[in-house]
C-alpha cells in the first residue's frame, strides 16, 4: 500500500489506530518497538496542516536515535532508558510540519552500533518473514515494521549499511540518500562522518517522496547541502533505456549462494533487455577487503567521541558516585555492555597519539583511495550495482559460524559501507525471494545525483514487479 | 648565582558575541546558573555544531592587530577528555589550524621597546564553570560554549614586568578591537603565565610552573615576582623546582600548588567531523582588516600630535572609555590640555568604568566643553569651575549653573579699577618683588583681587589691569 492509497483509504485517526494495534499485536513475535507514543496530541495538531501534504495522518516510526521532543528516546541503550528529549530533531519538525503521526520508537542496535540488531537493550527484531532470523541492522525494528506492513515508512540511519541491508533482509525499499542531502541534527550518532538519515518504505515512490519531504540545508547540520531539493517523486519515469549500469563484478564473484548469482544474472539479461547499457565494473580488491578494518578504525575513533557526552551527570541512568568522577566512571561502566566498550576501546586505541597515524590517519588515506576508485569508475555509469547481501537473513541463533576474513565476508556483506566512506547516495529495493525470504539488490549512484538513482531503481521495480510486499507475521 | 627568568604565556579571552560558539544560546554575565544553555551546550545526544560568524569575525580582527598570518582555511578539532564542566567529552578546538600564527607584539619596557612573538592565535569552546564546595560540586553551564580565543606567546618574556606588560598591552588591544570585554575579574580574560629559571648564559630550559587564577593586571607582576623568587630560592639551596600548576594567592601573596603534572594527558585530537573546512572568502578578511578600529599605540601617537605630554597621553589610552571620551570632547574645546586633565581627573574620579563604558552618565558633553572653554578663556577660575562640575555631573546646563551660583564675572573695567587700586596700595612689597622679576608676585596680586571681588572678577582682565597698573608704579 503506498502513502497514497493509504492516505484514500481511512481518515487519519483510523489509519494510526490500525498501525499502533498492528505494532502492538506484532510486538510480541518481532520486538520492534521500544517506545509507544501517544498519538492525540499530532492529530489534533493536524488542524493545522494542509490535507494534501504528503504524510498528512500518515503513521511512520523513528529509529531510536531521533530525537522527538518530550518523547522517550533511548538508543536502544541502557545507559539512556530514562532519557526523555528535550527538542526535535530536525527531520522530525519536517515530518509533522508534512503532517505525519510519529508512532513510536523502533529498535536498533545500541546508538546504531552493529549490524544484527542483538545488541538492543530490548533484545533482538525478528525478521517478519521468520522469526527465528533476523531484520538486520541496525535499523533492524524501522525495517521490520515497514516489511509487516504497520507503517508505511520509518525512519532508519546508515553508517556502514544500517538501511541498505535490513531493507534486503526484509525485502522493501531502504534509502540512503547523499551525505548532506538530509540533516542529521538531532539523530544520536555513531560516527559523525559516516552516518546518514534514511528512510524504509515498500515502494520507490515512497522513498522519493519521503526524500522530498526530508531533504534540505539545516543551519544546525554545517555539513547539509545547500543544493536545491528536486522534486523526486515527479522525476520517476522509470525508463532504461541508455541508462548505464555497472556491475561490481567484486562483489557477484565473491558470492558463493548460487541462488543470488542466478537471480541477479538474470536480472542484468532483463536489464540489458530493456535497453539499459550494462557493463561489469572491478574495484581494487586488495582496497575492498580493507574497507572493514577501514570502516571499524574510523567508526569508533569517531563514535568514542560522539559517545564521550554520556557521562549521566546532565541526563541518562546515573549511578551515583562520591563525586563528579567517580560518577561518570560507574555510571558509564553500567550504561555500555561490552561490545560498546570495545568498541570505544579500539576507537581510542586508533586514536592515541603513539598509534593516531599508523591506525586513524592511514585509514582516512584508505578512505581517500576507496572514494577515488569509486568515483573513477561511476564517472563513466549512472549507477553500480550488486547484490545486497551474499544470502537471506541469518538465523539469530544457531546459524554457521561466519569467518569474519573470508573474502565472501569482507567484500559481499561489507562493500556497501563504500556509499558511507564516499557519502554517494544508494538505495536497496528488493530483488527476489530464496525460500521465501527476501533478497535485496543495492544500486549507488554519483554525489547529489538522488534523483537519477531513484528514476533507475524505480524501472527495476517496475521491472521485477517486487513493490508494496508485506509479510505475513506468524504472530 | 643569577638567574634568567623565561617567560610564556597562554591567554584565554572570552569573544564579545551575542550567542555562542556553536550554538545559537546568549552570552551572558551574571545570568541565573544554567538559564542561558540550550541542548547543544548540555551535550544532548544529536546535536550538532553550527559556527558563530561573528566570532570568526573577532578573532580575525585579533590576528590582524597582533600582527599574525591568517590561514584562511578554518578548520577545528576535538580535544578528547571526562571532565564534569566539558559537556560534550570533548572540546571543540583549533589544534592542528589555528586560525593565526607567528606574529608579534611590541611593548616598553625599562630598557625600551620589545618584540614579543606570538606562536599562535585559536579559536574554541569555553567549559562550564564549577563551584566545589564542602559537600558537593555545582556546575553552571552559562559558561559552556562561550567563543574563545587562546593567544600563546614564545618564550620570549623575561621578568615580571614584562609579563605584565605583555598581558596589560594585549589585553588594551583586544578592549580597542571590542573583541572582549578583557575583564580579568571576571574571567573573561584569563591567563596562564609559564615560568622557568636558568643560570644566566645557558641555553636549556629549566622545569616550569604554570600559574593560573590570577584576577588582575596588577596582581600578573606580584604572582611572577613572587614564583621567581620562589623558584631562586629553591635553586639556591640545591633544590628541584616541580613541575606544576600553580595559583596566586591574593591575600598570602604567594603562588600556591593546585595540582602536579604528571606526564602529558593524551587529548587525541582529531580533526572534527561535524564542521568542514570553510574558505573564508579574501574580500571578507579584507573588508574587515579595511574597518580595524584605532589601536591604542596609534591614538597613542596622535594625541601626542595634538600636543599632549607621552605621560598624559599614555594615561588617556590605557582607559578606553576615557580615552573614548575624551576623543568626543576634542572638537568642542579650545583646549586640548584642560579637556586631557579633566577628564583624567574630575570625570574618572566621578563616573563609573560602567557609565563611561555604555555611555550611561548625565553629564552633557556640550556643556562640560562650555564650561572647559571658559576656564580656557580665563571667564571662569579653577575653583568656580570645580563647583560648576559638579552641577554639570548632575546633567545641570553650564549657563544655568553659572546663574544659579550667582557667579558673576565682574568685567567692568572701571569697578575692576577700583580694586586693582585697592590691592597695589595695600601690597607695595609685591610691586617691588614684581619688578624684581619675581612671576608670583602677580599671581599674588590677581588672587587677592578676587579675593576682594568674592571670586567674581573676570581674572583674565583683572591681570591685565594689574600688569596695566604695575607698569606705572615702577619702583624708582
Amino acid at each position: 500500500m503506498t502513502l497514497h492509497t493509504l492516505k484514500a483509504m481511512f481518515d487519519p485517526a483510523t489509519r494510526v489506530d490500525h498501525a499502533i494495534q498492528a505494532a502492538h499485536a506484532f510486538q510480541p513475535a518481532l520486538n520492534a518497538m521500544v517506545s509507544f507514543i501517544d498519538p492525540q496530541d499530532q492529530l489534533e495538531a493536524l488542524t493545522h496542516i494542509d490535507p494534501s501534504a504528503p504524510f498528512y495522518g500518515i503513521p511512520v516510526a523513528l529509529k531510536d536515535l531521533v530525537n522527538m521532543k518530550d518523547t522517550r528516546t533511548t538508543g536502544s541503550s541502557k545507559i539512556l532508558d530514562n532519557y526523555i528529549s528535550p527538542y526535535d530533531a530536525t527531520i522530525t519538525r519536517k515530518l509533522r510540519e508534512a503532517g505525519a503521526i510519529i508512532i513510536g520508537k523502533a529498535s536498533c542496535d545500541t546508538f546504531g552500533m552493529g549490524g544484527t540488531n542483538k545488541t538492543a537493550a530490548t533484545g533482538p527484531v525478528h525478521n517478519p518473514y521468520d522469526l527465528s532470523r533476523m531484520s538486520g541492522g541496525s535499523s533492524g525494528g524501522s525495517a521490520a515494521l515497514v516489511a509487516a506492513g504497520v507503517v508505511p515508512m520509518a525512519i532508519g540511519t546508515d553508517t556502514g549499511d544500517s538501511i541498505r541491508k535490513p531493507a534486503a533482509f526484509t525485502g522493501i525499499v531502504g534509502l540512503k540518500p547523499t551525505y548532506g542531502r538530509i540533516s542529521r541534527y538531532g539523530v544520536i550518532p555513531y560516527a559523525s562522518s559516516l552516518d546518514h538519515v534514511g528512510c524504509f518504505t515498500r515502494n520507490v515512490t515512497d522513498a522519493a517522496a519521503t526524500l522530498k519531504v526530508l531533504a534540505g540545508r539545516d543551519d544546525k547540520d554545517m555539513t547539509s547541502s545547500t543544493l536545491p531539493v528536486e522534486d523526486y517523486p515527479a522525476l520517476l519515469k522509470g525508463d532504461l533505456k541508455g541508462k548505464r549500469i555497472g556491475i561490481l563484478t567484486n562483489v557477484i564473484d565473491s558470492i558463493s549462494n548460487p541462488t543470488v548469482r542466478t537471480q541477479f544474472e538474470a536480472l542484468v539479461e532483463q536489464l540489458s533487455a530493456q535497453g539499459a547499457l550494462v557493463t561489469r565494473v572491478t574495484l581494487n580488491d586488495a582496497l575492498m577487503k580493507a574497507l572493514l578494518p577501514t570502516y571499524y578504525i574510523i567508526a569508533n575513533a569517531e563514535a568514542t567521541a560522539n559517545h564521550a557526552n554520556l557521562d549521566s551527570l546532565r541526563f541518562g541512568v546515573q549511578v551515583p558516585g562520591a563525586d563528579n568522577e567517580e560518577t561518570m566512571r560507574l555510571s558509564r561502566t553500567a550504561g555500555f555492555g561490552p561490545l560498546l566498550r570495545k568498541r570505544f576501546v579500539i576507537g581510542s586505541y586508533a586514536l592515541f597519539v603513539e598509534n593516531q597515524e599508523r591506525l586513524f590517519r592511514k585509514a582516512q588515506r584508505v578512505r581517500r583511495l576507496v572514494v577515488e576508485d569509486l568515483k573513477a569508475a561511476l564517472s563513466q555509469l549512472d549507477v553500480i550495482i550488486a547484490p545486497a547481501s551474499g544470502g537471506v537473513a541469518p538465523l539469530l541463533e544457531g546459524g554457521p559460524k561466519t569467518d569474519e576474513l573470508s573474502g565472501e565476508y569482507l567484500i559481499a556483506e561489507n562493500y556497501m559501507v563504500m556509499g558511507n566512506f564516499s557519502g554517494y547516495p544508494s538505495i536497496t529495493i528488493p530483488m527476489g525471494f530464496e525460500n521465501g525470504l527476501p533478497l535485496g539488490i543495492n544500486l549507488t549512484a554519483k554525489a547529489f545525483d538522488d534523483a537519477n538513482l531513484l528514476d533507475i531503481a524505480y524501472g527495476i521495480e517496475t521491472l521485477t514487479g517486487l513493490k508494496n510486499l508485506v509479510a505475513k507475521v506468524n504472530a | 648565582m643569577t638567574y634568567e627568568t623565561i617567560i610564556g604565556i597562554e591567554i584565554h579571552c572570552e569573544l564579545k558575541t551575542r550567542s555562542k560558539m556553536f550554538s545559537g544560546a546568549p552570552v551572558t554575565y551574571g545570568a541565573a546558573p544554567n538559564t542561558a544553555v540550550n541542548e547543544i551546550d548540555l551535550g544532548h545526544p544529536g546535536v550538532l555544531p553550527s559556527l558563530n560568524k561573528t566570532a570568526v569575525e573577532k578573532a580575525l580582527q585579533a590576528c590582524m592587530a597582533l600582527n599574525l598570518t591568517i590561514d584562511p582555511l578554518v578548520r577545528f578539532d576535538r580535544k578528547n577528555y571526562f571532565y564534569a564542566d566539558l559537556p560534550k567529552g570533548f572540546q571543540i578546538t583549533q589544534q592542528f589550524y589555528p586560525i593565526g600564527k607567528d606574529g608579534w607584539l611590541d611593548i616598553e619596557t625599562d630598557q625600551g621597546s620589545r618584540r614579543i612573538r606570538i606562536n599562535r592565535l585559536h579559536m574554541e569552546e569555553d567549559t562550564a564553570k564549577q563551584y566545589h564546595l564542602e559537600d558537593a560540586s555545582w556546575i553552571d553551564f552559562n559558561r559552556a560554549g562561550v567563543p574563545l580565543v587562546e593567544i600563546v606567546s614564545e618564550a620570549d618574556l623575561r621578568s615580571a614586568q614584562e609579563a605584565m606588560a605583555y598581558v596589560d598591552k594585549l589585553r588594551n588591544i583586544l578592549v580597542y578591537l571590542d573583541v572582549t570585554d578583557g575583564k580579568m575579574e571576571e574571567g573573561s580574560l584569563r591567563c596562564d603565565i609559564n615560568i622557568s629559571l636558568r643560570p644566566e648564559g645557558t641555553s636549556t630550559f629549566g622545569t616550569k610552573t604554570e600559574i593560573k587564577n590570577i584576577n588582575s593586571i596588577s596582581n600578573i607582576e606580584k604572582a611572577v615576582a613572587s614564583e621567581i623568587a620562589r623558584q631562586t630560592a629553591l635553586l639556591e639551596a640545591g633544590e628541584a623546582v616541580e613541575q606544576a600548576t600553580r595559583r596566586y594567592d591574593d591575600v598570602a601573596k604567594t603562588t600556591v600548588m593546585m595540582r602536579k603534572k604528571e606526564g602529558s594527558v593524551d587529548y587525541k585530537y582529531f580533526p572534527e567531523p561535524n564542521i568542514p573546512p570553510i574558505r573564508l572568502p579574501q574580500a571578507w578578511i579584507e573588508s574587515i582588516r579595511s574597518k580595524l578600529p584605532e589601536l591604542p599605540d596609534a591614538r597613542h601617537a596622535r594625541y601626542k600630535g595634538l600636543g599632549l605630554s607621552d605621560y598624559d597621553a599614555g594615561q588617556l589610552i590605557q582607559n578606553k572609555a576615557i580615552s573614548d571620551f575624551f576623543d568626543q570632547l576634542l572638537p568642542l574645546v579650545k583646549s586640548v590640555k584642560l579637556a586631557a586633565n579633566w577628564c583624567l581627573g574630575d570625570i574618572l574620579a566621578n563616573l563609573s568604568q560602567d557609565q563611561l563604558t555604555h555611555r550611561t552618565y548625565a553629564l552633557c558633553l556640550s556643556e562640560l566643553a562650555a564650561m572647559i572653554n571658559a576656564l580656557a578663556d580665563q571667564t571662569i577660575s579653577s575653583k568656580q569651575a570645580k563647583e560648576i562640575f559638579g552641577h554639570l555631573v548632575e546633567g545641570k546646563g553650564y549657563a544655568e549653573t553659572v546663574k544659579a551660583l550667582n557667579i558673576v564675572q565682574v568685567s567692568d573695567t572701571s569697578v575692576l579699577a577700583a580694586l586693582v587700586e585697592e590691592v597695589l596700595n595695600e601690597n607695595p612689597q609685591s610691586i617691588v618683588d614684581y619688578h624684581a622679576g619675581k612671576d608670583r608676585a602677580l599671581g599674588f596680586l590677581v588672587g587677592q583681587l578676587m579675593k576682594k571681588s568674592k571670586g567674581q572678577a573676570n581674572p583674565a582682565l583683572s591681570s591685565e589691569l594689574l600688569k596695566a597698573q604695575l607698569a606705572t608704579r615702577k619702583p624708582q
